[in-house]
């Protein structure tokens, strides 16, 4: 049994508490005896207990499970299975502020414990039944008094300092996380965001002075003016209550993002008929198929993901406007949801491999493969907004899941016409026929219905 | 020229010297700005917890059990 083949996690290499890895495909967490003690108090002080009871710190079960490198081996832990890894580029202005709120939640919980994090990396939070919530049991160290948070600058690359620009200049300034595995530079936000930022005591205090004092002291010996200098448990209580209340105070207002009032006020060309058609068609089709998961591309607001949701499948919900999953996440939110997962995705760039061999982080295609996906409304914009031929469309989505539940909009559609208004058409072979017959290389074609009012048309595939 | 103002206005401790070292690099910066500051974020918390005092003072009915903490789904039971 022990010569079953494990493989060890790409990402999990930083810290020497221990490290991830996966054997028969269950991820397991190996402890190092490094981290014997952390852990040992962890457990003991009722921390663990705490916040995986409140759903803060995800729970696991230590198991007999062979270790992965034996010589170090204390113990090894088998967590809770996720879903799906997503990572802090792919959230929207809110699940990125929540993720933040949430490590700072826990980390007034530890000390309160006695206990602190010791890192404070966005990419350990992840969303699970809908909620964020701590993947990496080893964050933990015991608090000594007089010492400040090592975590500090991290938490300010990794969360304020992006929420600070998504709310001040722009949501998509999030795509900086993408850009900078560690966060993003102090100085580089400090550079970016308005001046009035300065008159805000806690973004003063943890962005520009912060960026600040690291370029000053970057190669300095401590000044003399510091030495023997401690920073006792109120301060550090302050430190993480301005954090709380700097990141709490940043807003962004989706307000009107290019697609979020595409259902509601464009009844022009989704008349109330053809709606109700097109979602009695999906769901028809949803109910023939079951699926085990689903992937909605091109999801807006998420108002069809929510037919695969609200049955209990778990559905993750894409888009490329940041205001679309916003909306939609807000609405998980309210709505509590636990099978919904909002993400943003550019399908003309998607989220690639990077970081140390750029292997850390995953390309978002080799994280997980769908059963279903969902693809409507989606194709022309695909096929016509970003000139990809129909055969590489049908290669991309026949590599994707065995179903595929998909919209064909044709030429005459106004969508169409207006994505054509303003350019040469060059798409004579953008027609129905034509879709159907690229896709059938990788397809075969279930279903086709027309939907009624429209001279759309929706289409089950499933995978040769 | 900020920290030379900030660090001379400040209480200076005498403390022990720094952890042994994270395995993460904390940055000289973020930790010296820290200890910097940490007299200001102690006068804060304390100024906080007094105008809540003052503030229950004057409120009438049974003072609210309420910390500092935020997790409506963290009810402890």
């Amino acid at each position: 049994m022990t010569n079953r083949p494990i493989r060890r996690v790409e990402a999990s290499f930083r810290d020497p508490s221990g490290f991830l890895f996966t054997r028969d495909g269950v991820l397991y967490r190996q402890i190092n005896r490094a981290y014997q003690d952390e852990y040992e108090r962890l457990i003991d002080s009722g921390l663990y207990e705490r916040l995986a009871r409140a759903k803060l710190l995800v729970p696991h079960e230590e198991v007999d499970e062979p270790s992965a490198a034996a010589d170090a081996a204390f113990k090894v832990i088998r967590p809770e299975q996720l879903a799906f890894i997503s990572y802090p580029y792919e959230w929207s202005f809110s699940q990125l502020k929540d993720a933040a709120l949430l490590t700072l939640s826990i980390q007034k919980k530890a000390l309160a414990a006695g206990m602190t994090l010791k890192d404070s990396s966005a990419y350990n939070i992840q969303y699970h039944h809908g909620r964020p919530i701590l993947i990496d049991t080893l964050s933990f160290e015991p608090y000594r008094e007089g010492e400040p948070w090592v975590a500090y600058r991290q938490f300010c690359q990794h969360f304020l300092a992006p929420l600070a620009l998504m709310s001040y200049r722009d949501v998509r300034l999030s795509g900086l996380l993408r850009e900078f595995i560690d966060g993003v530079p102090l100085d580089l936000a400090a550079a970016l965001l308005p001046g009035r930022t300065r008159l805000n005591l806690n973004l003063l205090l943890h962005l520009h002075l912060h960026a600040a004092a690291i370029k000053r002291y970057a190669a300095r010996e401590t000044p003399s003016s510091v030495a023997g200098r401690q920073m006792d448990k109120r301060a550090l209580v302050g430190l993480i209550d301005g954090l709380e209340s700097a990141v709490r105070k940043l807003q962004w207002d989706p307000g009107r993002t290019a697609w979020a009032g595409y259902y509601s006020e464009a009844t022009g060309h989704y008349a109330e008929e053809a709606m109700t058609h097109k979602v009695a068609l999906v769901e028809s089709f949803l109910d023939e198929i079951g699926p085990q998961n689903v992937w909605d591309l091109g999801a807006n607001t998420g108002e069809f993901s929510r037919l695969a949701s609200d049955r209990g499948i778990p559905t993750i919900a894409f888009d490329i406007d940041p205001g679309a999953v916003e909306l939609n996440y807000l609405e998980c939110v309210r709505r509590q949801e636990e099978h919904l997962l909002p993400l943003v995705l550019d399908l003309t760039n998607p989220s690639p491999g990077i970081g140390w061999n750029n292997r850390e982080r995953k390309p978002i295609l080799d994280r997980s493969k769908p059963d279903t996906v969902m693809a409507l409304a989606l194709l022309h914009h695909l096929a016509i907004g970003n000139n990809v031929p129909l055969d590489r469309l049908a290669d991309f989505f026949g590599a994707l899941g065995r179903w595929l539940i998909i919209e064909f909009v044709p030429r005459e559609d106004p969508q169409v016409q207006r994505l054509l208004s303003m350019r040469k058409d060059i798409f004579e072979n953008y027609t129905q026929e034509a879709f159907l017959s690229a896709f059938s290389s990788h397809f075969h074609v279930r279903r086709s219905e027309p939907i009624r009012k429209t001279a759309r048309s929706l289409h089950l595939l499933e995978a040769r | 020229m900020t920290f030379t103002i900030l660090s001379t206005g400040l209480l200076g401790l005498l403390a022990p010297p720094l952890r042994d070292l994270a395995y993460l690099d904390p940055g000289s910066g973020s930790i010296l700005l820290q200890l910097l500051i940490a007299g200001l974020l102690g006068f804060l918390v304390l100024m906080r917890s007094s105008w809540s005092r003052i503030k229950s003072l004057f409120r009438r009915g049974p003072e609210p059990e309420q910390e500092e903490d935020d997790e409506p789904s963290d009810s402890e039971s």
